[in-house]
């Protein structure tokens, strides 16, 4: 123990008189360690702490406080009481002391025996004695933490202090500035007024010392340490200024004042922290002031230019209303919500009258932000409004009034929704709705296009709103749809009329399916010439348009199984039709009616029954109709059955795979069975009109392409079933099916036996034999490709690129041996451009197979992964090839960069922006095409390396701009648009040099290149201007 | 018509600009020329070509309007959008900015030496015209400001023998000063014009008085004595040149050497008239001899004529381009 | 726009924007040749902001197809705008934002003349006179405050 005195004070003797910063360490290791209590270390300071001069007394309660920092927690609740005691009393030594004894304080704080008592008395000293903001920053931030330390551990204590916690704290933070202290200030005034301190008579002082900082203007320096934003502090305020009604009497008049000004921050600020502040409050704290917040708010939304203030005033009415509609109403209270809406309606409801004014809209909208509040507003509102603009509608003529009033009508309808959301009441509208509806009805029937497609999102809305519409309505609306379905020309209002159709056969069914889809089916099926020989062609040409409307509208209403079951049976009749010639349906026609099909495959609900529907169906319907056709032979195109053309039987193949990737197990499993049967053994059995002939061998039949191509309906089928589901004889099918993409010479038949292979290999579980299937495959091909004279190369190409892009989605160790041949291709004489197209074809989704909706094994990231594997390869591919063969890596290149995610891009493209850059000035306009279209992305937030490769691309752009390609000059315009986001100081000096190029392009012969040509000089004009940017 | 403007050179003289205006030294060696760039580049020629001799920057913070060579050839001065003029001293091959003469309010659209060199007229769209002597020590003092025109002042040239100066305005008139005890007063105010005067031009020997203007004329003013009173002076339009211009003339330049008229318009034209010498002095006939419609790519700012060598003329464009022509006249 | 000044004109007229030009085969044939037409000088200027309202030229009738006329073959081009009110002071500025953005978007050889539709404002023929002045134009690009409200009715709002 003696020796560990001496050592004591040698320690104190070297920190205090020697200077030696470093001793506080050791004396704080000393007391954890228990070589010394933390008295003794304060007996052996004794001579430094009653030291005649200030500035070794200070450095004492230095080595003290420093130690305290280190082991507070391991005191004893007498030393903690002792140690107070002692640095209560220094706070009133001499200065040089006071930011080592706050420091002590600090440190005492958080321990958690503190005597009781012991923080009331301590924060009275502290409050008494020390000026804080005469402090230094760092020693101001000594007291907020003390503060809050406290506020965490002993607020009963503190509450015990009554006001004089408040007023301490108020005098104590008054004047701050420092960012990071104006943090600790807020948060601690933040729990004064959250954990309901006594605020006394300081209620005003403390929202004084608060809100002087309101609306906070801070812009942190640049490369700032402490990282404070000015978004931080504004919450943090926020929190303050909005935490208590006892507030409002202040805080309500300053945000009307700051409303007032001219800064655009400083208005947003005001009007989100308006909003914060009403949730908070209760009408009574807003009666002064409604008549001021609803000048300002108006004056707002009325005056602004800027969307974000626009609908920042908005929300604050919303809220505002929401707030009084909080209220509870008795008889001896004034009813503030409507007296306060009363306001509201006097300002803004003459204006809904005035429907060609501009402030229609503003009007409308802060109309609509109050009606949303709540139930009770909607109904004031809409009570107030709708029958003056059921008036105005209709006693104004012009077509662009009427339009105007169906919006407000629409979005008042909208804004209701909202506000009803949870509440099950009957809508606000019912006592509107008979002329609401005959509003509807009557712009239907208008001639104006825009008046009728306002009128059909009106009808939808009107039609959502709980049990507003009567049936009676519905079957009117119904025969509106259907006569504007069979009448109407315009596109977009065909469009709009299809939409409003199948979001009401939605919520109404049987209407559809008793009044519509009879309707439409009468008007496809009855042949033009048949009722009248001297027809026009235009009128043909017309019910062609008709045929294409109710093929769309059917498939657009068939989202309940109900509505599926009729629609769907008409689209087949089509298809049926079509093929044995007793109604004239074009290809094209034929082909709507698959996609239709598909749609609805696409969109129904309950897949249990509309699943049935598919498999027992449509499925074996649709391969019964294209296998009769298939065998009817190919003859020559007007007399064979448009059901052998490439275009409908691609169409049907999205048909049955979009139905089959959404099949129950079960019927899946029995659809794949039923397709290999009938593509291996000819079993028909399944189909309906079952009159085929035996002996039918699809996949052998290298003559008649109209058989052969049946294989994509195999690869519907086959590709797109969930992986659980088992594939019967599958080796003999993946032999045939190799057998064909090596062999057959009929395009479409050997791409997509190719794809069915590949769809099925991407499915197969792990191990040998899918291994030596690999092998087997990738050794027929190879020896194809290897013989420059084979007559199927472009056959073995097909078939590689498949299996590759299989493999290469689920990360398949063999992937690597298959691209590894296609980059070698690049060289080729003959394939060399196809193979790096082919590229594009393996980084980009396929539409029919091998991707995730099909339940393809798709793994994450793929492109990122064979890019990263990859690149380098072509890098290399590149500086070696023979300088004819360059151009092929280049564009395997920006075809693989091009389907990158862009986050990949930005930090690829430094390795591989000087290959970019050669890419634009590589003659081979679609290499550059590709390349712009990969840089555009990227430009719009460009990565360092590109910007310091400015000047190379600017030239490179530039001399783009003069491409004989139109698509060329467009992207290159594009490009060099976004260049003008860039940094300004980054490209302010390619300035006038971009300027000039932009002239000659003014005067392109082409109007899409001048478009784009102008939008860019413009911008580039406003780079450095005032202004501009 | 025999006589033809055959082009000698083009010039792409301020790229990415316009230019404004061009003016010949007086032994017609040199040229310079002021434009949007805010730049002075003087002009030279070597064997068949004309070359960059010097280029004046940072003497001005805006566009340069206008420049002019004082008789000894030895100064230019030139006037700028900037509110000044600044007056450049030649040193063997090389300018250095000798003063600049500050005190218009704004825009200073043009600058004019008088005959002797000892003084220097500017005006501005701050509705004046100031005029300022020179010492031998190169100090520069403003003896007179004179507020005769209600709009801006476009243009100021002195008479090629008296001390008498001309102001064009967009007032639409032209004034006529004279020095009056120490003063500079108007004598007279020529109308007839209807729209903006740009440019003025004196013949060789001062008794009349080209102008051109934005409404697509150019007129011939003649001085007469005046009966009213000693000393004042009479100005009538004696001819009206209309239907050759297509949009605004922005010059006008009467040769001193051959008496042709030249012309610069806003379509794209250069235009050299030829009075008939047969006509009545009262009643002055011009006719067209010479015209390049599409001298230009865009607007026609000024024509200059070489003061030395007959038939040389210089015109300059919008487009930033100097173009040299030679008018041949009939053998 | 502080909050206390008040507009010249709080509740003017707005009428409807056109739709986009919609797209033809011929524009995107690579060999025929698209003359600058009405409809394309017009798609340039209805955009323009208005230096008070959050709308559009077009939205506030200032300009109409009808009050353009281009002739390709001669290059010239004539655009006549309607202040919304016969003492509207920001004619001359309006007027000056329709040619600095014609001027940025033509090709050089165009003559372009801007003008107040006849009867419409005030001071008529003082405004046409200066907008006609490239001199007083060009000067008035060099004034930075100038220039900053000119772009600032150039640039596409977001705010």
């Amino acid at each position: 123990m003696a020796a560990d005195g001496a050592a004591l004070l040698s320690l104190v003797e070297e920190f205090v008189s020697g200077l030696q910063d470093s001793k506080a360490k050791d004396a704080a290791t000393g007391v954890r360690d228990g070589q010394f209590t933390i008295l003794q270390l304060v007996e052996a300071l004794g001579l430094s702490l009653t030291s005649s001069q200030p500035h070794t007394r200070a450095r004492g309660v230095q080595l003290l406080s420093e130690v305290l920092q280190d082991c507070y927690g391991n005191l004893t609740e007498r030393e903690v009481e002792v140690l107070i005691a002692f640095y209560e009393n220094r706070l009133k030594d001499h200065f040089v002391i006071t930011p080592h004894v706050l420091n002590g304080l600090r440190a005492l704080t958080k321990s958690t025996v503190l005597p009781p008592g012991s923080a009331v008395s301590m924060l009275r000293s502290l409050f008494q004695d020390i000026p804080v903001q005469s402090l230094k920053m760092e020693e101001r931030s000594y007291v907020y933490n003390m503060l809050i330390s406290l506020m965490e551990s002993r607020e009963a204590e503190l509450k015990g202090l009554g006001a004089d916690f408040v007023f301490g704290f108020v005098q104590s933070m008054d004047g701050e500035r420092d960012p990071r202290n104006l943090l600790l200030a807020f948060q601690i005034a933040n729990n004064i007024i959250r954990r309901s301190y006594d605020l006394g008579t300081f209620t005003e002082e403390l929202f004084e010392v608060t809100s002087c900082y309101f609306p906070i203007d801070f812009t942190p320096p640049p490369n700032d340490p402490h990282g404070i934003t000015k978004e931080e502090l504004i919450q943090a305020l926020r929190a303050v200024l909005t935490g208590t009604p006892k507030f409002a009497e202040f805080l309500l008049p300053l945000i009307i004042e700051k409303l007032d000004s001219d800064v655009q921050s400083a208005k947003l600020d005001s009007l989100q922290t308006l909003t914060a502040c009403v949730s908070q409050y209760e009408h009574k704290d807003l009666a002064e002031f409604l008549e001021g917040l609803w000048a300002s708010l108006r004056r707002e939304v009325f005056q602004t230019s800027s969307e974000k203030i626009e609908s920042a005033g908005l929300t604050a009415l919303t809220a505002l209303t929401s707030c009084l509609s909080r209220s509870v109403l008795n008889s001896d209270s004034e009813d503030s919500l409507r007296t306060f809406l009363d306001l509201v309606l006097n300002d803004c409801k003459h204006h809904l009258c005035e429907p060609d004014l501009k402030l229609v809209w503003p009007s409308a909208k802060l109309l609509q932000a109050a009606c949303s509040a709540s139930t009770r507003a909607s109904h004031i509102v809409t009570a107030a409004v709708m029958p003056s603009l059921i008036e105005q509608y209709s006693s104004r003529t012009q077509c662009s009034h009427r339009r105007t009033l169906l919006e407000v009508v629409q979005r008042f309808v909208q804004s209701v929704k909202i506000s009803q959301s949870l509440e099950n009441e009957e809508s606000v509208f019912l006592a509107f709705s008979q002329p609401l509806c005959n509003m509807v009805f009557s712009a239907l029937t208008e001639s104006n296009s825009s008046l009728q497609i306002t009128a059909t999102s009106v009808l939808t809305s009107l039609a959502q709103q709980t049990g507003l519409l009567l049936d009676s309505d519905i079957e009117l609306a119904v025969d509106h749809l259907t006569r504007l379905l069979l009448t109407e020309e315009d596109d977009r209002v065909s469009l709009a009329v299809v939409e409003c159709a199948g979001a009401l056969a939605q919520l109404y069914p049987a209407a559809f399916i008793t009044k519509l889809i009879p309707r439409l089916k009468k008007e496809m099926f009855s042949e033009p010439m048949e009722q009248d020989n001297r027809r026009e062609p235009s009128e043909l040409h017309s019910h062609n348009a008709v045929r294409q409307r109710c093929l769309s509208a059917l498939a657009a209403v068939s989202k309940q199984p109900s509505v599926v079951l009729e629609s769907t049976p008409v689209l087949l009749e089509v298809l049926s039709s079509a093929h044995t010639g007793s109604a004239s349906f074009s290809v094209e026609e034929v082909v709507l009616a698959c996609r239709s099909l598909q749609r609805i495959a696409e969109q129904v609900q309950d897949t249990e029954k509309t699943g049935r529907c598919f498999h027992d169906i449509i499925i074996p319907r649709l391969l019964s109709l294209a296998l009769q056709a298939a065998l009817q032979g190919e003859g020559s195109s007007g007399c064979r059955s448009p059901l052998v053309e490439e275009v409908v039987l691609s169409a049907m193949v999205p048909v049955i795979s979009t139905s089959c990737s959404r099949l129950q197990p079960t019927l899946a499993g029995q659809t794949a069975s039923r397709a290999v049967s009938l593509f291996l053994d000819g079993d028909v059995s399944f189909l309906p009109d079952n009159s085929f002939p035996s002996h039918i061998q699809l996949l052998k039949q290298g003559d008649s392409w109209s058989q052969s191509q049946m294989v994509c309906l195999l690869m519907g089928c086959m590709c797109s079933l969930p992986c659980s589901v088992e594939v019967p004889q599958v080796d003999q099918l993946l032999s045939q099916l190799e057998e064909m993409s090596c062999t057959c010479s009929h395009p479409l038949s050997y791409t997509a036996a190719a794809k069915c292979f590949a769809g099925l290999v991407n499915k197969r579980p792990l191990g040998d034999s899918l291994d030596s299937l690999i092998q087997r495959t990738m050794k027929r091909v190879c020896s194809e490709l290897d013989c420059t004279t084979s007559a199927v190369r472009t056959q073995a190409f097909t078939l590689l690129i498949w299996v590759a892009k299989a493999l290469l989605l689920r990360y398949h160790p063999l992937s690597t041996a298959l691209t590894d041949k296609l980059f070698s291709l690049l060289d080729d004489a003959e394939l060399g451009a196809t193979a790096a197209n082919g590229f594009s074809l393996l980084m980009s989704d396929s539409v029919d197979v091998l991707n995730r909706s099909y339940h393809a094994d798709v793994r994450i990231m793929y492109r990122q992964r064979f890019f990263s594997e990859n690149s380098a390869k072509l890098v290399q591919g590149f500086n070696a090839a023979p300088q004819e063969k360059k151009p092929n890596y280049l564009k395997a290149l920006s075809n693989i960069v091009n389907k990158l995610p862009k986050q990949v891009q930005v930090t690829e493209l430094p390795a591989l922006l000087s290959l970019l850059l050669e890419a634009l000035s590589c003659p081979d306009q679609g290499v550059q095409l590709s390349t712009l279209s990969c840089l555009e992305p990227v430009l719009i937030d460009p990565p360092l390396a590109l910007i310091q490769q400015l000047e190379a691309l600017v030239s490179r752009l530039i001399a783009l701009i003069c491409s004989p390609a139109m698509n060329v000059r467009i992207a290159s315009l594009r490009c060099i648009h976004a260049l003008s986001r860039f940094p300004v100081h980054e490209i302010l000096p390619f300035r006038a040099r971009v300027l000039q190029a932009l002239a000659p392009p003014l005067d392109d012969r082409k109007r899409l290149v001048r478009s784009e040509a102008v939008q860019a000089r413009g911008e580039w004009f406003l780079v450095g201007s005032p202004g501009g940017r | 018509m025999k006589e033809a403007l055959v082009l000698v050179h083009r010039l792409g003289a301020h790229p990415d600009s316009r230019c404004w205006f061009v003016s010949w030294s007086p032994t017609g060696t040199l040229l310079a020329s002021c434009g949007g760039d805010k730049a002075i580049r003087i002009w030279g020629r070597e064997g068949d070509s004309w070359v960059c001799k010097n280029v004046l920057q940072d003497g001005h913070q805006r566009t340069v309007r206008k420049v002019a060579w004082s008789p000894c050839g030895n100064y230019l001065a030139s006037a700028s959008f900037d509110a000044t003029t600044c007056i450049w001293k030649k040193k063997n091959n090389d300018f250095e900015s000798l003063t600049v003469l500050e005190g218009h309010e704004n825009e200073v659209k043009c600058v004019a030496w008088a005959p002797s060199g000892n003084l220097l007229a500017t005006c501005s769209r701050d509705k004046s015209v100031w005029v300022w002597e020179v010492d031998e020590e190169d100090e520069y003092e403003c003896v007179t400001v004179v507020n005769s025109h209600t709009q801006d002042v476009k243009h100021v040239v002195w008479h090629p023998t008296q001390e008498l100066l001309a102001s064009a305005s967009y007032d639409n008139n032209i004034c006529i000063y004279k020095e009056e005890d120490d003063d500079w007063e108007c004598r007279a105010t020529l109308q007839g014009h209807a729209s903006t005067v740009w440019s003025l031009s004196f013949d060789p020997t001062g008794q009349r008085l080209a102008s051109c203007s934005d409404d697509r004329t150019v007129k011939i003013w003649k001085e007469y004595p005046d009966q009213s009173g000693p000393g004042d002076v009479l100005w009538k339009c004696v001819c009206t040149l209309s239907g050759y211009h297509g949009r605004t003339v922005y010059d006008v330049a009467w040769c001193r050497l051959t008496g042709a008229l030249a012309t610069a318009c806003g379509d794209d034209a250069v235009r050299v008239f030829k009075e008939d010498e047969s006509s009545d002095p009262d009643q002055p006939v011009f006719s067209l001899a010479a015209q390049v419609t599409k001298a230009h790519s865009q607007d026609v700012n000024c024509v200059a004529w070489n003061p030395k060598e007959p038939g040389l003329l210089a015109s300059c464009s919008d487009n930033g381009e100097i173009a040299i022509w030679r008018f041949q006249e009939e053998n | 726009m502080s909050g206390g000044t008040r507009l010249e004109n709080a509740n003017p007229v707005v009428f409807q924007r056109s739709g986009e030009r919609l797209l033809t085969a011929s524009e995107e044939d690579e060999d025929v040749h698209d003359p600058i037409d009405d409809r394309e000088i017009f798609d340039l200027i209805r955009s323009i902001n208005d230096p008070e309202h959050p709308l559009s030229l077009e939205e506030l009738n200032v300009v109409e197809q009808v009050r353009v006329k281009v002739n390709d073959a001669e290059s010239t081009v004539e655009v006549e705008f309607t202040p919304t009110i016969p003492h509207c002071s920001m004619a001359t500025l309006i007027g000056l934002s329709v040619k600095v953005k014609l001027l940025r978007s033509l090709p050089d050889r165009f003559k372009i003349d801007v003008h107040i539709t006849p009867g419409t404002h005030a001071s008529e023929e003082a405004v046409n006179k200066q907008l006609a002045d490239k001199e007083r134009v060009a000067a008035a690009l060099e004034n930075s405050s100038l220039l900053e409200v000119v772009n600032q009715c150039l640039s596409t709002r977001s705010i």
